[in-house]
């Protein structure tokens, strides 16, 4: 009996040589004369030949022919022509794309410009086999899954190297050309924009391409299995699904409760592979764009879970490890300071030394106003400041520590359900004012979307305005003037008289 | 013929000879692997470590045996000392004993520095420069600096010269300018090491992040030097779903961060300004001084030695720093001779100047008076010496 139970195919159905379904339309005839293979037998049907390759196979293989020649030889000369280097070297060389000084313009060919047309030629390829493999499906008149399947393929591949470097404004935000260099490049993509792990739809496309593979195995071992009664002899299923497909099926009822069809099956892996390339397009397109930290907005929203500190640290790594220092902990290793006289002289780190050191250092323990601070304040100036509403540097989010001040502001609200208030957020004047307009916007919004959404307060009660800089309390010239100046704001909405309670 | 017996044959066959292989990878290698919890469960941030890799490097990094302590005396004897002049002439004795071993291949080797028929010249009997004398002291001065000023990142181990010479007077992992070495110029004179943003949203205009995959990938580059240097993963500092926040590190970045000051203070105002003094053998092919990086002192180890507390055995080098940023070598007219400062391009000086290739034909005193410092025959023989200060 002939059995289908090998790595390869050992059943060969050795028949003459055929030329295939006459031609309809195209301009060229079929190449090539038509032989057997023994060896091609093994992995699949052992005919090679004859080729269609058509007016566009052609022009595709030339501009393929014509980027890996420019990237070829630009390897060659990152090695100064030396062959042995080449091949030693082969797995680490690159063609980078332009620096990012270049922005959108055409750099030089050394500097990125051959990286351009390598990319150019590339993708013409790319689209001229595209093009050439929806005519093939039309002339044996076949559906065009497959060159949907890889127009998905294709978008990722020109959101990675040519949508999002347009929307970000930069060829430098390209893939590189390269063995590891392409793959450093994902790893460094993903640090570069805080992580994207937590990027929602690279979860889909993660999720989609170990889908396929789960889904790939299924239906190939299953497929398979059933071999031995026939199952991969198509013409008999689809007038006659036989005692294979009836097997098919029968297994995975049995084993899971539900069966896809011979049918439905190959709709799953189509839409499985489909989706992987098309959800992780739009995951990379989303990013630098629309999310630039995507650790942060998982944080935002919650997906990213904080976990408890486990360190008992030292007096001088507090400020950094506990969250208690809010000025920008040391972006870079401290440099060399020239003196008066000229010479170099090692920086001293910017250590905060204490909470009132400087008005860059502040300790998350400022006084909570009470629920009578508030109405007292609001009956008296229509108006207080929170003291205790913390948020991350140089952003809207929104810290934990500040859930004390807020509680009681519910309260207030709660306490008195004709209160209608303003939540107003100000910045100091330090770095550019739409941005710190936006930012103190998005402060405001923090605060009325927690007092919403954790208290219930009734969202026409709580409005939020942003004013940026330009309402500052205090000079913006002293670190403490700063500190005063950067503050969220409560006000009621015309003049309130807020009874006290009466104390029985 | 492929059969079902000569496929298992050929793979255990194959696992074997992997198995067999030395350069195998370590997962390949056979044996039990270590692993050391460093932060909160299921946060994956913990050490990996294989037994047999540290019983590897332990052998090279065992503290040599301190020398029988020197008898008090009164401080200094010796003509033109200029870094331990607050130590007794036993102990001078003493700690030159030790460096020779440390540094000079072997005890009693005073001839790599010094000029045996003067000990207080620095320079040859034919008046050739000794850069050898002139780079230990500069060391002497360096390594002083670290013990008493970078106790952040020293703790109170602190630094020998054996924490990096290990016996060689070529430390590991010195480095000069190359294409391959950019990255390790954020150990000299390069910020930008930061990547991630602070913000959810890109922001608007100027204010918003640009840096590049590239420099991204610098970074990480950088990264994983200071890995290897310590044979920990990332996760010894850093909780790797958010590498820049702080909150989530672990204390040791903070330890880290004070390492890189340091190395920076070291490259720019120690290492760097030898440049003139080191012949043409001694500088990269851009004609800079050899600089250090992390694995230059830690060798592969958390804790260069294991943390073995060698300086405690030697006074002389706990002493004030010394460093008083005139240190730096000055040409005839009191102007620094080389500055230290960032290089526009390798080789060439901010001010355009090509750097002098090392003046290794230069008579010891034209440096000498180069380097600001006194002559022999100038200098006054020691009288008294200030106590030394309390470290």
């Amino acid at each position: 009996m002939i059995e289908y139970q090998n790595l390869f195919t050992r059943v060969q159905v050795h028949a003459p040589v055929d030329e295939g379904v006459p031609l309809r339309g195209g301009t060229w005839g079929r190449d090539g004369k038509p032989f057997l293979n023994y060896w091609a037998g093994k992995f699949g049907d052992a005919q090679i030949g004859p080729i269609y390759l058509g007016t566009l196979g052609v022009f595709s293989l030339l501009f393929g022919f014509i980027a890996f020649e420019i990237i070829g030889l630009n390897m060659m000369r990152s090695v100064h022509w030396s062959p042995i280097q080449f091949i030693r070297q082969l797995p680490w060389l690159s063609l980078e794309p332009p620096a990012p000084k270049y922005g959108l313009h055409i750099p030089p060919l050394n500097q990125g410009g051959w990286w351009l047309l390598a990319g150019f030629f590339l993708t013409l390829a790319i689209l001229c086999w595209w093009v050439r493999m929806y005519q093939r499906t039309r002339a044996l008149g076949m559906g065009s899954h497959i060159v949907w399947a890889f127009a998905s393929a294709i978008w990722l591949y020109l959101v990675l190297g040519f949508i999002r470097p347009l929307l970000v404004g930069s060829w430098s935000e390209a893939v590189p050309f390269g063995i590891f260099p392409h793959l450093d490049w994902t790893a460094a993509f993903s640090i570069r924009y805080g992580n994207l792990f937590y990027n929602p739809f690279h979860m889909l496309s993660i999720a989609f391409l170990y889908g396929s593979a789960v889904l790939f195995a299924m239906h190939a071992a299953t497929v398979l299995a059933a071999s031995r009664y026939g199952a991969e002899r198509e013409i008999e299923q689809i007038t006659d699904r036989g005692t294979a497909g009836e097997r098919m099926g029968l297994f995975w009822r049995w084993t899971m409760g539900f069966n896809a069809t011979t049918e439905s099956i190959h709709r799953w892996a189509f839409w499985f592979a489909t989706l992987t390339t098309l959800t992780g397009g739009f995951g990379i397109l989303l990013t630098g764009t629309a999310v630039d930290n995507w650790f942060l907005w998982a944080q935002k929203h919650g997906v990213a879970p904080s976990y408890p500190v486990l360190y008992s640290v030292k007096p001088e790594q507090a400020p950094f490890l506990r969250g208690q220092y809010m000025g920008v902990a040391p972006d870079s290793f401290p440099g060399m300071m020239r003196d008066a006289s000229g010479r170099l002289v090692p920086q001293k780190l910017p250590i905060p030394q204490g909470a009132n050191a400087t008005g860059d250092v502040e300790l998350y323990n400022k006084p909570v106003l009470s629920t009578d601070n508030m109405r007292d304040s609001l009956n008296a100036d229509g108006l207080f400041i929170m003291s205790a509403v913390y948020f991350d540097t140089g952003s809207d989010g929104l810290r934990g520590e500040s859930d004390a001040e807020l509680a009681n502001l519910a309260a207030l609200m709660t306490k008195y359900p004709t209160l209608k208030v303003e939540v107003q957020g100000h910045t100091d004047n330090v770095g550019d004012p739409t941005a710190n307009l936006t930012l103190s916007q998005g402060r405001a919004e923090r605060v009325r979307d927690m007092l919403t959404t954790k208290y219930g307060v009734a969202a026409d009660r709580i409005k939020s305005r942003g004013f940026g800089q330009t309402k500052p309390t205090a000079s913006n010239d002293t670190p403490e003037g700063r500190r005063l100046n950067r503050r969220v704001e409560i006000a009621s909405e015309g003049k309130v008289v807020l009874p006290a309670e009466r104390t029985p | 013929m492929i059969t079902r017996q000569t496929v298992q044959v050929g793979a255990l066959l194959a696992l074997v000879m992997l198995g067999a292989c030395k350069n195998a990878p370590d997962v390949l290698k056979p044996g039990p692997k270590k692993i050391a919890q460093e932060g909160y469960r299921g946060t994956g941030m913990e050490t990996n470590y294989d037994p047999d890799d540290i019983a590897k490097t332990a052998a090279y990094n065992q503290a040599p045996k301190p020398l029988p302590p020197a008898p008090p005396g009164p401080p200094g004897q010796y003509k033109n000392v200029q870094v331990l002049t607050n130590i007794s002439a036993a102990e001078f004795g003493r700690t030159m004993t030790a460096m020779s071993s440390w540094v000079a291949g072997g005890a009693g080797n005073c001839a790599y520095c010094h000029n045996t028929a003067n000990f207080a010249s620095d320079s040859t009997a034919k008046g050739q420069l000794l850069y050898t004398k002139l780079t230990a002291r500069m060391m002497l001065r360096m390594t002083r600096h670290i013990n008493s000023d970078y106790t952040r990142h020293v703790g109170g181990t602190g630094v020998t010269c054996y924490t990096c010479h290990r016996g060689k007077p070529l430390p590991n992992g010195l480095w000069f300018y190359s294409d391959q070495n950019q990255i390790l110029r954020h150990y000299l004179d390069r910020d930008d090491i930061r990547v991630q943003s602070h913000t959810v949203e890109p922001l608007p205009g100027a204010a918003a992040n640009r840096t590049s995959i590239r420099q991204t990938y610098n970074t990480y580059a950088l990264m994983v030097t200071q890995s290897k240097a310590l044979g920990v993963n990332c996760t010894y500092c850093h909780n790797s779903r958010a590498w820049t926040s702080w909150e989530q590190s672990t204390p040791k970045r903070v330890v880290a961060m004070y390492g890189a000051a340091m190395l920076r203070d070291m490259n720019m105002n120690y290492l760097n300004p030898l440049q003139p003094v080191y012949p043409r053998s001694r500088l990269g092919e851009h004609g800079d001084a050899p600089k250090a990086q992390c694995i230059t002192c830690h060798n592969g180890v958390y804790k260069p030695l294991y943390g073995a507390k060698m300086v405690s055995d030697y006074p002389a080098l706990w002493g004030a720093a010394g460093w008083d940023a005139t240190a730096g070598p000055l040409d005839a007219t009191g102007k620094p001779l080389f500055d230290g400062a960032p290089l526009t391009e390798p080789g060439v000086t901010p001010s355009g100047t090509k750097m002098s290739a090392a003046p290794t034909t230069a008579t010891a005193a034209a440096v000498e008076v180069a380097m600001g410092v006194t002559p022999v025959s100038a200098m006054p023989a020691v009288t008294k010496v200030p106590a030394r200060p309390t470290p």
